[in-house]
């Protein structure tokens, strides 16, 4: 079994079966974790801030970086490995806050908020979310079943 | 509990002398090169890991530094002071304090610090020697704290997920202190000075302290907060800290400012790669 790692502002898809992709480290953070189950096709997107407008150049540079620029790369790397639009699961989970920050640190909610709209304007349904709170998080999936771990700073592993 | 955790802060050892007699020989303008070289020298436990962190690019030096007269030499006084502090500070992080294991912590401990003076250098056009020590070392009382804490993980957190405790507040009531506190106690031990020692015990309680007379506490907890929440946060207690807004509209920052920050810190960790390297336990 082969771990692919996603570090933060990277995206990585596979159709190898015996492949398990995994995230570290989600703080406001979102990995947005898509597969195809007929192609057995997955992908997971470690996204850090909403919108590519901040910096145009790292975002050339990194699409990853922002939910705008790498949601729609990751869609797009899953097709060309044999995935379908109608056929994806979408599961995502980070976007955590520090404790009442009502003004500023709010990347977290207003990466939760930035991903909705993107996929609500796209006719793409989350399947599951574990979102918000103030935990960090580590995402896994496995491209044999397409099942989805995550583990939560301080809990156990659920399946999402 | 509390007077076992107290006596085992005495336990530590001390804290080296090689910064202190290096940033006094620095102070005369015209210091020996040999002399500060015979000084780190004497210290072989940090000498490799200086060699390792002056060839970082952070420090952008272009010749390949192999020698500890090279790091004198070519560092230049700011850069050689942080080096030599970053290697004996490097050398306590040898518990896993809240994580899985002692390099979480250091990662997180060197992200704050190059976050505290990308602050410095934004809100005061300078960087800024002791908040950068403050900075790394604020977490230090996690490396004692942490065997207590992780024991009694899951009464901290029914507190916190079930009664709005934050993670600190919740160490408190479980284990009698929390390790700000008990930080600021072990840089006392270890002679630093009092806006060290001040800026430690506080780094989660920035409305303790008047932000005009001292700063350093609040460039701390912010420093820290930019790092919890980009997840590098070195351990369980993850985000469950209070955010206190105030602090970021003294400081006047932007949203904006906040988020670029956070993609400068990213391409600063990849540069400082080295000085992230030197705790690998």
């Amino acid at each position: 079994m082969a771990d692919i790692v996603v570090g933060i502002s990277d995206l990585k898809c596979s159709r190898q079966l015996n492949d398990v992709i995994i995230t570290y480290a989600l703080g406001s953070c979102i990995a947005v974790v898509i597969y195809d189950p007929v192609a057995q096709v997955g992908g997971m997107l470690h996204f850090m801030l909403p919108d590519s407008t901040l910096d145009k150049t790292k975002a050339a540079a990194s699409p990853g970086m922002f939910a705008d620029t790498g949601v729609p790369l990751l869609f797009k790397s899953c097709y060309q490995l044999g995935a379908e639009k109608k056929r994806m699961i979408v599961k995502i989970a980070g976007g955590a806050s520090v404790l009442n920050d009502a003004d500023y640190f709010r990347i977290g909610q207003k990466n939760i908020t930035a991903m909705r709209k993107l996929f609500w304007k796209n006719n793409v349904l989350i399947n599951a979310e574990d979102t918000g709170k103030n935990c960090n998080r580590t995402v896994k999936l496995q491209l044999s079943d397409g099942k989805c771990f995550v583990r939560s700073s301080g809990g156990a592993v659920v399946e999402l | 509990m509390l007077e076992k955790i107290l006596r085992s802060i005495n336990k530590l050892p001390a804290f080296p002398a090689t910064v202190q007699r290096v940033a006094e020989l620095l102070r005369n303008e015209d210091y020996s090169v040999n002399e500060i070289v015979a000084v780190i020298k004497f210290d072989q436990a940090i000498t490799a890991n200086i060699l390792k962190i002056s060839n970082s690019a952070y420090f952008g030096v272009r010749q390949k530094i192999k020698t500890i007269h090279d790091a004198v030499v070519y560092l230049g006084q700011q850069h050689l002071i942080r080096a030599i502090q970053t290697a004996s500070i490097s050398k306590f992080f040898t518990k896993k304090g809240y994580g899985d294991k002692a390099s979480e912590l250091w990662e997180h401990s060197v992200a704050v610090a190059l976050m505290s003076q990308i602050l410095s250098r934004q809100l005061h056009q300078k960087e800024n020697p002791v908040l950068y020590t403050a900075a790394l070392l604020h977490d230090v009382g996690k490396l004692v704290l942490g065997e207590y804490v992780q024991d009694a993980s899951k009464k901290i957190f029914e507190l916190v997920n079930h009664h709005g405790y934050s993670f600190l507040e919740a160490e408190e009531e479980i284990v009698g202190i929390n390790h700000a506190d008990l930080g600021g106690r072990i840089a006392e031990y270890w002679n630093f000075p009092a806006e060290i020692r001040d800026a430690i015990a506080l780094h989660h309680r920035p409305n303790f302290v008047d932000l005009e007379e001292n700063v350093i506490p609040s460039l701390v907890f912010l420093a820290d907060q930019f790092c919890l929440t980009m997840g590098i946060d070195g351990g369980m207690d993850g985000l469950a800290h209070r955010g206190f807004s105030e602090v970021t509209k003294k400081f006047q920052l932007r949203e904006s400012d906040v988020e670029k920050n956070m993609l400068l810190l990213l391409d600063q960790l990849k540069q400082a790669n080295e000085l992230l390297r030197i705790v690998d336990k």
